[in-house]
């Protein structure tokens, strides 16, 4: 098995202790970050995902599994910066009012992260006019990322794109929305760029959104 | 929860009879069906005539260690017999047991004291076993003061307060929780074990009534404890509630259990 390959396993499994030394030894064998991100931490967790898509797994094992990879970045980020690659974008993310769940966003936030976004996590129960703000402070941002895990905060949606609309920063960006109740029919109802079902596929999302 | 597998014990009639027949595949064969099962610690108790339980034990004792990496629990109402077996075990593991009663711990305490052997000690004396959480705590007190004496650290002791018969107790186990709780409160390190099928002796469905009182003990402060690790539905109830109690992070133990189907039940 190559370093790479038992990154992407120990990412997989959720070691958390060992996956921070195999990419340290991984450096040392000289295999590019790029690759350690694409192959031993995305990918990893793109097959986590999709066993959480087909109930191979439950939600701990796919936490535990982003926690390792977490470990992982944060060796990596470092040495992605000094190999000079520059952020493919930027991305404001959040959990829109009266919604207070994280997983699933934090999720998406690290996958968009992995996949070379300079992520704006704005939490959770995110008023509109604070997107806004946040837009305003950050003129270069490209995508802004809603996400809404209850039947009862999906119409928060589409407030928020409403009021994005309002302020006349709509041509800025692309945005995109998830979360468990959300569909693509929702999504092109309220006037979204995009939807995805789950962190993995919301990172290719995201770059295509670019 | 530290697991003490109890089912290699000759008062258990089919071990019995392996025992007497020599049958040293049944007994390698529970061995290792208790550390696959996650055994901390597997109990060996020969309950044999005193006259024959220094070579049977030490016969049980080899059989186990060969047959598995768990750490023993030597198990014998004899405390010098005990201290005789300790130097044919190959590495540390639990005394079973010592209590207030004559100088069982004066016999115990000094040859484990320089080791990184572990200890089980219940709390009665030679008055028998005291009926209030008051008196009991006394005799702990007392067995404190022996493993400050011997210098054996509160960490190494696994304190059994006594799970007495349900059938016959006048307020179910409020008083053995009440000294659970209150071992925990002085010593925290300290760990907290019993027998749990002791409780639902003589009652229907027993497993019902052991799930039950785990459940309480757990949340009171037991952390060790001797039962049969081969009971999934035990096993099972014992790791959701460490996991409920905030014991077991992104409840990974619990379900590391399950995808190595040690407990619930299994898949076809």
């Amino acid at each position: 098995m190559s370093k790479v390959q038992e990154i992407a396993a120990a990412v997989e499994n959720g070691k958390v202790k060992i996956v921070a030394g195999l990419v340290e030894e991984a450096l040392a064998e000289g295999v590019s970050p790029s690759e350690i991100l694409n192959v031993g931490m995305i990918d990893a967790m793109s097959s986590v995902g999709e066993k959480f898509k087909n109930n191979e797994i439950f939600v701990p094992e796919m936490l535990i599994a982003a926690r390792a990879m977490k470990k992982g970045i944060e060796v990596l980020t470092p040495k992605l910066k000094a190999e000079g690659a520059e952020p493919i974008g930027k991305l404001i993310i959040g959990t829109v009012a009266g919604d207070l769940h994280d997983i699933g966003k934090n999720l998406v936030a690290m996958m968009i992260e992995g996949a070379g976004f300079e992520v704006i996590d704005l939490g959770v129960d995110v008023p509109a006019d604070k997107f806004i703000e946040a837009m305003k402070e950050n003129p270069d941002v490209k995508v802004v990322a809603l996400s809404a895990l209850l039947t009862t905060t999906m119409p928060a949606l589409k407030d928020t794109v409403d009021a994005i609309v309002t302020s006349g920063l709509r041509d800025t960006v692309k945005i995109m929305i998830g979360g468990a109740p959300v569909t693509q029919a929702f999504a092109d109802e309220i006037g979204a760029d995009g939807y995805s079902e789950d962190a993995a596929s919301a990172a290719v999302l995201a770059k295509s959104l670019l | 929860m530290i697991i003490i597998g109890e089912k290699i014990n000759g008062s258990i009639p089919s071990m019995g009879r392996a025992i007497a027949a020599k049958d040293e595949d049944h007994i390698r064969n529970m061995a290792i069906k208790q550390a696959e099962a996650g055994s901390d610690f597997i109990d060996v108790c020969a309950s044999v005539p005193p006259e024959v339980e220094h070579d049977t034990l030490k016969w049980m004792l080899d059989l186990v260690q060969n047959a598995v990496d768990t750490p023993l629990s030597v198990d014998s109402p004899n405390p010098e017999l005990i201290v005789q077996m300790l130097p044919f075990v190959k590495k540390p593991g639990l005394i079973n047991s010592v209590s207030m009663e004559g100088n069982k711990v004066d016999i115990v305490f000094p040859a484990i004291a320089d080791t990184k052997w572990e200890c089980v000690a219940l709390l009665c004396d030679d008055s028998g076993i005291p009926q209030t959480a008051e008196k009991r705590l006394q005799v702990f007190d007392a067995l404190m003061a022996k493993a400050k004496q011997y210098g054996i650290d509160p960490s190494r002791l696994h304190i059994d307060p006594l799970v007495e018969m349900l059938c016959t107790s006048e307020d179910g186990v409020n008083m053995v929780i009440d000294v659970i709780k209150e071992i925990k409160k002085r010593y925290p390190t300290i760990h907290v074990t019993g027998a749990i099928s002791n409780v639902s002796f003589n009652l229907p469905l027993r497993k019902i009534i052991n799930q039950a009182f785990a459940v309480l003990a757990i949340n009171a402060g037991m952390d060790s404890a001797i039962f049969d690790p081969l009971d999934k539905s035990l096993l099972g109830m014992i790791y959701a509630t460490e996991a409920l109690l905030g014991e077991d992070d992104y409840c990974i133990e619990y379900i590391t259990a399950y995808r190595e189907e040690r407990i619930g039940i299994p898949k076809k």
